[in-house]
């Protein structure tokens, strides 16, 4: 959409909503001051297009690929075969050699009253299987892991585009001005890197704010600045106070300019900030009964059990995207090799803190509005690379929604008879971006910014919802 | 494909095909393009009882009137004989040709319709029905809004426009003046009050250097009292090395200047930081805009009179190589044109004002360039070489700078490694031959006789291949630069949409037709094209070269363009704000020789330059964005300016120039899937020298909105949040600016008083007024109160109350704005 006459759009809005502006009027300008004020009051509250289902997103990414056949798509005919060759073509671009078909080292069950199928790899989650909707027919479009990220965070494999979280933040502002709209916590810094949280074209406000890297135990990730090592709180407010007043005076004698009464405001805001954070970072006013759920006081859980946890903290806060990254410094569920024991090592560290942040959100009554989102940027091939290992998939693999209005306890499309190529109720990435923004109450057609000549928007010229999966 | 030639041949004329560019439309125009043989009543009725069903409920969902995929529309008859991108689905009365029928049918593999499942026999029958009978179609009168304008302003070749007279004459300095004031006047305006000397010389030192003016410059610009005093300073700025420095950084947004490759393989460009260096002499010694261009498109196929001149030229390359390239695709094929593809999109952007990059999957939507003309761009730049390999992890190319020294370096170390190579074989030889005498006659040699060698022998070999490794390992690295070369020259087709292997037509190499003014240029075979690409956009005729450069030189010096969309001049950017000015300008910067110098000089001798920020409430009210240049502008300086300024203060920035601070060696990873970060911001040199490392800038500069470096960028945006204030209150960036700055008041003057006088001279080009000078000193005293259970030592309390009232300086508006 381009406004025909942005001048005086953005004038009004300048003059009558200088600095941190009121909701109700950038709510009422909706998609066009999207586009046009965002220096003003970037981050304010702004209604959806619809009724939303979700209001904010925790995305639980696990770094390289951890393989469907081996943990939500059960697939009989790849035990009956082990060994035999993939009767079928395999796709024209791999990213390494396979061999014959693998069968999974793991049993299935089917758990709860929904029955779906959950492989002993994840006896936790196995236990909140009816709150999950499992997509067995996921596919992507690149082989590599960094392709593959961005396509995932971006939904783009070979440019430079703002990240999914940027597009919400964008789209919908933030419900808590004290606190960043979009927090991703110990991302990686490979494969893509900020690019992966980055707002791209967008206005830098609209990127996440990285809590760490992958490199950084969760208990050592903190947001930068956020604290003054060398200076007292009263000698900081001391500051603030004298530096109001120069601002002030500056402001008399500068002439017109918007942006001098929002910075004014900044660090006032900015203070606050630096009071709630760290609140949020501390988890000593958690029960023991909650930090044991989460798996805190077990060595090989407490460094996701944490992340998780600070996940829901931030969520209830407030924060509309939160990002959480299973990745140790190396790929973690990059298994070209070694699949049982890597497999099995990386489902232990998550498992009991996932199945913690579903029952934690189901009984605060905050899954209902808030969307998990359990995923990677591809699944892993049937057949067998080396050995005992698995090459990357992205021609079909799982991913799970929980809460913020899908259905639950519900099991959509499908894979071959081998666990190879999504075939039934294809969704791509595209379409799931679609249908997360549609959750979010969000048209992804609709929200868009103009660029370089052109309207952009998170799903390009692709997606369609998934309304089959919306309860 | 005969359509697509008839069509380049019909490009090539330079007239554009009428059927392909949209022609102003009259009303009605639509219907008489119709007029064809009227079908019959039985015909019509078959349309809507057969055939339109399926379009409606198969195919108009995407090719219709809420989307058009690949442009196409199946919902009017002239949206189904138009066709798409790729040129006209369907030839009536001949359906074993038409895509449309093709693509029903699933006799291609790439092209299946609709997507989700083939439709039924007999509908397909139908459908074949109804093309052999010629398509018919009951007509319909909506038009289609004019896009795609090839009269569209920037397509035609800058005016020349006479200056305006104006009221006030006396205003008017330079020719400039007349054309801004006869603007404002006709809206019956007048500028604002010049500006003061020490807010002028702040904003043409900033504005210029990047750096702050220094108390003395200030007291000797006070104190010249001769008419021309500003326009020596202007001099002085110019000639000034932090000038190419300030200025090259400009050109660096555009040209999406990076040291590391980004994307998804996270290496160092080692040698990049040689282009970065030839971009701030380039600016330094005036190069001619033209020449500078030329250099960076053709560089290589450029005559050199000496070997500087050559390394210059090989370096200057570096502009269509130092591009994200996404090292780890598996499709070879889809890199390639990838990497084409980000070439074209950033020279088109950069030099054209263009986004060329829309048509490489389709005719653009808005602007009159064809894919066909992107593909004919696209010959130039596949045949020119930008990587050495396209194997996974895929190597970039680097053109090798030879000169006597180099060469004799290389060769002697070639010489050397030969020595000690020969060192060891001899030894080797000889012990062998001792080895095997040893053996018993009858014995079967180890393979390695080694082993068998005396202890002695063994600890000199030892000792050889020791010194033959340590050789080996410190080569001095022969000199290098990023850069391209010339590949098989070849024609491009075009691939629809977009698919890299999906090909169409080969176009020959060639510019877009639409582009009027400069003489069309003839390609050859023997090279890439990129010779025949500079002549083309340097001829002074160009509608957009001169254009484009000159508003970039503009909004770098008032904070937006008199064409605000700086980088793109098509029908979707915005018209220029003083298109007379604009086109005088264009035409005045190609007679001064393409200088931008001299383009300094005009502008900012001007009235409009020199004016100062706080305009009348009536110019306010009617012109809220300053879209008239009646006032200055109050800007947040960018983020590299924030920090030189913070060093220049504090007495630590560090002037060396060029050279490359990079800690990894070339084509080593920034970091890998490890993220372990090997970047090191932890320099006081100019911000322009720390590594710009993409998908990890520094934190700094990402915070103050400096571009992503992956994208060209002629115009940076400035937001203001809460964790740039973060930034301010708690980096150490500006904690330590801030002890430093206080350091040099304690050690510089005696008293607070003097001190205080001093603080505002280095901070802000200004006296302390007495109020402030109270209130500091109140707020002083109150620092030292609380500090003193704190800190027991005077001395040290002292220096901490000093920092902490320069931290506040430094945090405050006036310290991060220019007026």
């Amino acid at each position: 959409m381009f406004p025909k006459n942005p001048v005086s759009r953005r004038a009004m809005l300048g003059r009558s909503a200088v600095g941190f502006g009121s909701l109700a009027l950038a709510s009422m300008l909706a998609d066009e001051t999207r586009a046009n004020t965002p220096n003003v009051a970037p981050l304010a509250p702004k209604l959806p297009h619809f009724a939303a289902r979700a209001k904010r997103v925790i995305f639980l990414f696990m770094c390289g690929g951890p393989s469907q056949v081996d943990t939500f798509d059960p697939k009989p005919l790849l035990t009956r075969d082990d060994g035999k060759p993939f009767p079928h073509a395999k796709p024209r671009v791999q990213f390494a050699a396979t061999n014959n078909l693998l069968k999974s080292p793991w049993e299935f069950k089917q758990h709860g009253e929904s029955g779906l199928w959950v492989s002993d790899l994840f006896p936790h989650v196995a236990k909140q299987v009816d709150n999950l909707c499992m997509i067995n027919s996921m596919h992507g479009t690149n082989p590599a892991h960094g392709g593959a990220m961005m396509k995932l965070h971006t939904g783009s494999d070979n440019f430079v585009r703002p990240s999914i979280g940027s597009w919400l933040s964008y789209g919908l502002g933030t419900d808590n001005s004290n606190l960043p709209g979009y927090l991703t916590i110990c991302p990686t810094l490979g494969h893509g890197g900020v690019t992966n949280w980055g707002s791209a074209f967008l206005p830098a406000v609209y990127q996440g704010t990285p809590l760490g890297n992958a490199s950084v135990p969760s208990d050592k990730a903190k947001v930068s600045y956020i604290n003054n090592s060398n200076l007292s709180r009263d000698i900081q407010r001391m500051q603030l106070d004298r530096l109001y007043a120069m601002n002030r005076q500056h402001q008399a004698q500068a002439g017109q300019e918007a942006s001098l009464e929002a910075r004014i405001n900044s660090f006032e805001l900015a203070f606050r900030m630096q009071t709630e954070m760290p609140q949020l970072e501390d988890l000593s006013n958690e029960s023991q009964a909650t930090l044991s759920l989460y798996g805190m006081d077990n060595p090989t859980t407490a460094n996701f059990g944490r992340m998780c946890l600070m996940a829901r903290r931030f969520s209830e806060a407030g924060v509309r995207f939160v990002q959480v990254t299973h990745s140790d410094s190396n790929v973690q569920w990059d298994q070209h090799s070694n699949l049982k024991e890597g497999h099995e090592k990386n489902a232990r560290e998550v498992d009991q803190p996932i199945a913690a942040l579903l029952y934690d959100l189901k009984a605060r009554g905050l899954l209902e509005d808030t969307l998990v989102w359990w995923g990677s940027e591809f699944g892993r091939t049937p057949v067998a690379e080396g050995k005992n290992g698995r090459d990357h998939n992205p021609e079909g693999f799982t991913m799970w929604l929980a809460g913020g209005g899908v259905k639950a306890g519900f099991r959509y499309g499908s894979t071959d008879e081998y666990g190879y190529y999504a075939t039934e109720d294809k969704v791509h990435i595209h379409d799931l971006h679609a249908t997360i923004l549609h959750l979010m109450g969000i048209d992804h057609e609709r929200l868009t910014y103009p660029y370089a000549g052109r309207n952009f928007r998170l799903t390009d010229v692709e997606g369609n919802v998934v309304d089959k999966i919306i309860a | 494909m005969m359509i697509g030639l008839l069509l380049w041949t019909l490009l090539a004329s330079g007239e554009p095909a009428p059927s392909e560019l949209p022609q102003p439309m009259a009303a009605g125009a639509v219907e008489k393009a119709a007029e064809e043989p009227k079908p019959t009543a039985e015909q019509l009725q078959f349309f809507e009882n057969r055939v339109r069903p399926i379009l409606v409920e198969h195919c108009q969902k995407c090719h219709g009137e809420k989307k058009s995929q690949a442009s196409l529309r199946l919902d009017s008859r002239e949206g189904v004989m138009r066709g798409g991108d790729q040129g006209p689905v369907i030839i009536a009365g001949k359906p074993a040709e038409s895509e449309l029928i093709r693509a029903v049918r699933y006799e291609d593999a790439d092209l299946k319709m609709p997507p989700e499942a083939k439709l039924k026999d007999e509908q397909i029958a139908d459908l074949t029905k109804w093309v052999e009978m010629g398509a018919p179609f009951p007509a319909t009168a909506k038009s289609n809004p004019r896009t795609r304008d090839p009269n569209h302003w920037s397509f035609q070749p800058p005016a020349n426009v006479a200056v305006p007279t104006v009221k006030d004459a006396a205003w008017a300095r330079s020719p400039i003046d007349n054309f801004i004031l006869s603007k404002l006047e006709a809206n019956g305006q007048v500028p604002t009050a010049q500006a003061d000397k020490r807010t002028l010389l702040r904003r043409a030192t900033f504005d210029l250097t990047g750096l702050p003016p220094t108390p003395q410059e200030v007291a000797d610009f006070l104190a010249d009292e001769q008419p021309n005093a500003f326009a020596r300073v202007v001099e002085r700025l110019l000639a000034s090395p932090a000038y190419g420095e300030r200025w090259g950084r400009h050109w660096l947004d555009v040209a999406r200047y990076a040291d590391s490759n980004g994307l998804d393989e996270n290496v160092a460009f080692g040698t990049a930081w040689r282009y970065r260096d030839y971009v701030v002499e380039a600016f330094n010694k005036d190069k001619p805009y033209d020449q500078f261009l030329a250099e960076q498109l053709a560089g290589d196929l450029l005559k050199a009179t000496d070997d500087n001149q050559r390394h210059e030229q090989l370096i200057a390359t570096g502009f269509l190589a130092l591009g994200p390239k996404v090292l780890a695709e598996v499709d070879e094929a889809k890199m390639h044109m990838d990497i084409v593809d980000e070439q074209i999109d950033t020279f088109g952007r950069a030099v054209l004002g263009l986004t060329l990059g829309c048509a490489r999957c389709h005719d653009h939507k808005f602007d009159p360039i064809q894919a066909a003309d992107y593909y004919g761009f696209a010959g130039i730049f596949k045949s020119t070489r930008a990587m050495e390999n396209y194997k996974k992890l895929a190597r970039w190319y680097e053109n090798r700078l030879e000169s006597p020294a180099a060469l004799a370096a290389e060769a002697g170390q070639a010489a050397l490694v030969a020595s000690k190579k020969q060192a060891v074989d001899a030894l080797v030889a000889k012990a062998d031959e001792t080895a095997k005498q040893t053996l018993p006659a009858d014995s079967k040699p180890p393979e390695k006789l080694e082993s068998l060698y005396p202890d002695e022998t063994k600890m000199e070999l030892k000792r050889l291949r020791d010194e033959l490794a340590k050789v080996q390992a410190t080569a001095p690295e022969f000199p290098t630069a990023i850069g391209v070369t010339e590949a098989e020259v070849a024609d491009e087709a075009i691939r629809l949409r977009g698919n890299p292997l999906k090909l169409g037509d080969v176009v020959p190499r060639h510019v877009p037709p639409v582009v009027k003014g400069p003489e069309t240029p003839q390609f050859t075979a023997k090279e890439s094209g990129r010779r025949e690409l500079v002549a083309w956009l340097t001829d002074p005729r160009h509608p957009l070269t001169s254009r484009v450069m000159v508003n970039r030189v503009w909004r770098w010096h008032f904070g937006k363009g008199l064409v605000r969309t700086t980088d793109n001049f098509g029908l979707l950017g915005e018209a220029p704000s003083h298109p007379e000015l604009l086109d005088w300008l264009a035409r005045r910067f190609v007679a001064d020789d393409w200088s931008l110098k001299s383009l300094h000089r005009l502008i900012m001798n001007s009235s409009v330059y020199q004016q100062g920020s706080q305009a009348t409430p009536g110019l306010v009210a009617q012109d809220p964005e300053n879209r008239w240049f009646g006032r200055a502008d109050v800007r947040r300086m960018e983020a590299e300016v924030i920090r030189d300024t913070m060093l220049a203060v504090a007495g630590a920035l560090d002037r060396t120039m060029g050279g490359t601070i990079l800690a990894v060696k070339n084509r080593g990873y920034l970091f890998d899937h490890t993220s372990k970060d090997l970047t090191d911001y932890n320099s006081n040199r100019r911000s322009l020298y720390l590594p710009v490392i993409r998908n990890n800038r520094y934190d700094v500069f990402q915070l103050l909105d400096a571009p992503d470096a992956t994208i060209p960028s002629g115009d940076r945006t400035t937001t203001t949040v809460a964790s740039q204030a973060l930034l301010m209150l708690n980096s150490d960036l500006v904690m330590k600016a801030a002890a430093g700055l206080a350091e040099r008041l304690l050690s510089g003057s005696q008293t607070d008083a003097e001190r205080m006088q001093q603080l505002y001279a280095i901070a802000y080009g200004r006296n302390a007024s007495p109020e402030e000078v109270e209130a500091n000193l109140a707020f002083l005293a109150g620092l030292e109160k609380s500090l003193t259970m704190r800190e027991p030592d005077a001395a040290a309390r002292q220096r901490q109350a000093w920092s902490v009232l320069s931290h506040v300086v430094l945090a405050a508006n006036e310290f991060v704005y220019v007026k």
